[in-house]
């Protein structure tokens, strides 16, 4: 599992899909940072977490959209599959890759608030920050287990990363239409972080989301696997 | 050892692999022969536990590749036909990622990736990116991820393909020295190269199994009459005539007249008596001059072909009953 994380994190890096990424969504997170937050004068940190949540949305894509589309087009899951490694490492192992990318960016991202320190004299709102990092983290966990999962469907990475994009928007204007969707809504999920909360039943219920998506992940890998190849 | 039982693969009501039955014994360098579209990747695919069969049971080393996947995968090393590759490493970056994946332990990956890279003579290019290097370094990348962690078999997909030809004879003698140690499959167009390397053959065609043999009695199958070839020059159009006065011949035909004013036909004798002597005596008395005389050769290529078309014949021949 370590070996598909070390070799995904290289691909990141190299490919340069995770500078990308992280340089995307540092430069917009600091065009909200400096509309919403230092203009006006807010030493609330966490509030920044609700528009690069929004960001997430679109940016996410670019991490999960090559993650088994990607090998599957390339022929190189033949590889993965035919090494000894099982099903279920070779899709942790690629999860734990993205949600790695993200952890870098999310530190990365700690010098706004460093900087909203240094204007405050000192350290403020640390709670909040703790439980919105947290937050934050397990809100990209699940747009990566979309991502990912979707990406698994198909042998293209524009089809799987438009259908990300597609989706994850769908489960922000759900629960505007019918409010039973926002127990299905990971923002909805989410709403509580910046507020300085951890909801136990919140967390429980995002990582309960996780791992059903894992589970249709793995299952849907070994369904195309089945179907696919001939010769 | 491998051993394939009853072996069938269906996509939906397409039958691509149909109740193929075989064994390969260890140390066995075995050539996998069919047409386009006859079954042999899937039939690799099932071997190497990438898709699973419909039915029938596939053994390696005595390890059920459904029901122990993990320990079956160990004993295989393969070589997909595409040759996938991931361009963003260098060869040694991704020999040791597969020596990762196959769970080599860490003392002894970095001494098994050299050794890797110098059987299959790619040291000089070891640090310059896959995406950079040309058609014969990136087959010979693929062949080593398929020779990490030593497996026991060897399952090769087309691993002549694209090489120059003296990439090529290096590559047969590689995996005939490899047969020495290992149990090989190989699949291959070359007929020729599956004749010089492999001690037996598998013909499928349409998903069914047609011959296991060695390559000669596929070879001997085809050449069931003692025939003879002679190149010669005469002027009076008397050959058939005064080929008749050879006891034991069957049959002389023209086969084709060579620019140089010579002409090949091909001689039969009957009860696969040796002629050749006769021949000899008998051309010369009549002045006519002999060039060449060898006995014809039936090569695995026409047995090959042999086989794939009577296969049908048959099935039709069925289907009017």
């Amino acid at each position: 599992m370590w070996a598909i994380v070390k070799k995904e994190l290289k691909s990141y890096f190299f490919s340069p899909v995770g500078y990308v990424f992280i340089g995307t969504f540092l430069f917009i997170s600091s065009i909200f940072f400096y509309i919403f937050l230092f203009s006006s004068g807010s030493v609330q940190f966490s509030n920044l977490f609700y528009y690069t949540a929004e960001l997430l949305t679109f940016t996410i894509a670019l991490l999960t959209m090559g993650m088994f589309a990607g090998e599957r087009k390339n022929g190189t899951e033949t590889l993965l599959f035919t090494s000894s490694r099982s099903i279920t490492g070779i899709v942790i192992g690629k999860f734990l890759a993205g949600v790695c990318v993200l952890l870098i960016t999310e530190v990365i991202s700690l010098i706004y608030y460093i900087i909203l320190c240094s204007f405050a004299g000192g350290l403020t709102n640390q709670a909040e920050t703790i439980t919105v990092l947290f937050g934050f983290l397990l809100l990209g966990m699940t747009y990566i287990s979309i991502g990912g999962f979707l990406s698994s469907l198909t042998e293209n990475q524009i089809i799987a990363g438009v259908a990300t994009i597609v989706t994850l928007l769908a489960t922000w204007f759900l629960p505007n239409l019918w409010s039973a969707f926002s127990m299905l809504s990971p923002v909805s999920l989410f709403q509580k972080f910046p507020q300085g909360m951890i909801s136990i039943s919140d967390t429980v219920r995002i990582i309960i989301y996780n791992t059903i998506i894992y589970i249709a992940y793995n299952n849907c890998i070994t369904e195309k696997k089945e179907s696919k190849v001939r010769g | 050892m491998i051993k394939v039982e009853n072996v069938t693969k269906k996509y939906g009501s397409h039958v691509a692999v149909n109740n193929i039955s075989f064994t390969i014994e260890d140390g066995e360098i075995v050539g996998f022969l069919g047409p386009n579209g006859a079954g042999k990747t899937t039939t690799m695919n099932m071997l190497t536990g990438f898709i699973e069969s419909s039915s029938g049971e596939i053994e390696i080393n005595g390890y059920d590749v459904s029901k122990k996947a993990k320990k079956a995968k160990k004993e295989i090393g393969y070589m997909p036909e595409t040759t996938p590759l991931y361009n963003e490493l260098t060869p040694k970056e991704f020999i040791n990622y597969m020596a990762e994946l196959k769970g080599v332990s860490k003392k002894e990956r970095k001494e098994e990736v050299q050794r890797i890279l110098k059987e299959v003579n790619i040291e000089d290019v070891q640090n310059k990116l896959i995406r950079n290097l040309s058609r014969g370094y990136r087959q010979r990348v693929s062949l080593a991820s398929a020779l990490v962690g030593n497996p026991k078999v060897l399952i090769l997909d087309e691993p002549t393909v694209g090489l120059d030809p003296k990439q090529v004879v290096q590559i047969r003698n590689l995996i005939k020295s490899l047969g020495k140690d290992h149990t090989v499959i190989l699949s291959s167009h070359i007929l020729s190269e599956i004749s010089q390397i492999c001690e037996k053959v598998i013909i499928i065609n349409k998903g069914n199994l047609i011959a296991v043999d060695t390559p000669e009695n596929l070879e001997n199958k085809v050449k069931d009459e003692n025939s003879l070839l002679v190149t010669i020059e005469e002027n009076n159009g008397k050959v058939e005539e005064i080929a008749k006065k050879i006891n034991n011949l069957k049959a002389i035909n023209l086969i084709k007249k060579l620019p140089d004013g010579t002409k090949q036909y091909s001689i039969t004798s009957k009860n696969n008596a040796d002629i050749r002597k006769e021949i000899f005596e008998v051309f010369a008395k009549n002045g006519i001059t002999i060039f060449e005389l060898k006995k014809s050769e039936a090569t695995l290529e026409e047995a090959f072909i042999n086989l794939i078309d009577e296969k049908p014949k048959k099935e039709e021949k069925g289907g009017k009953k």
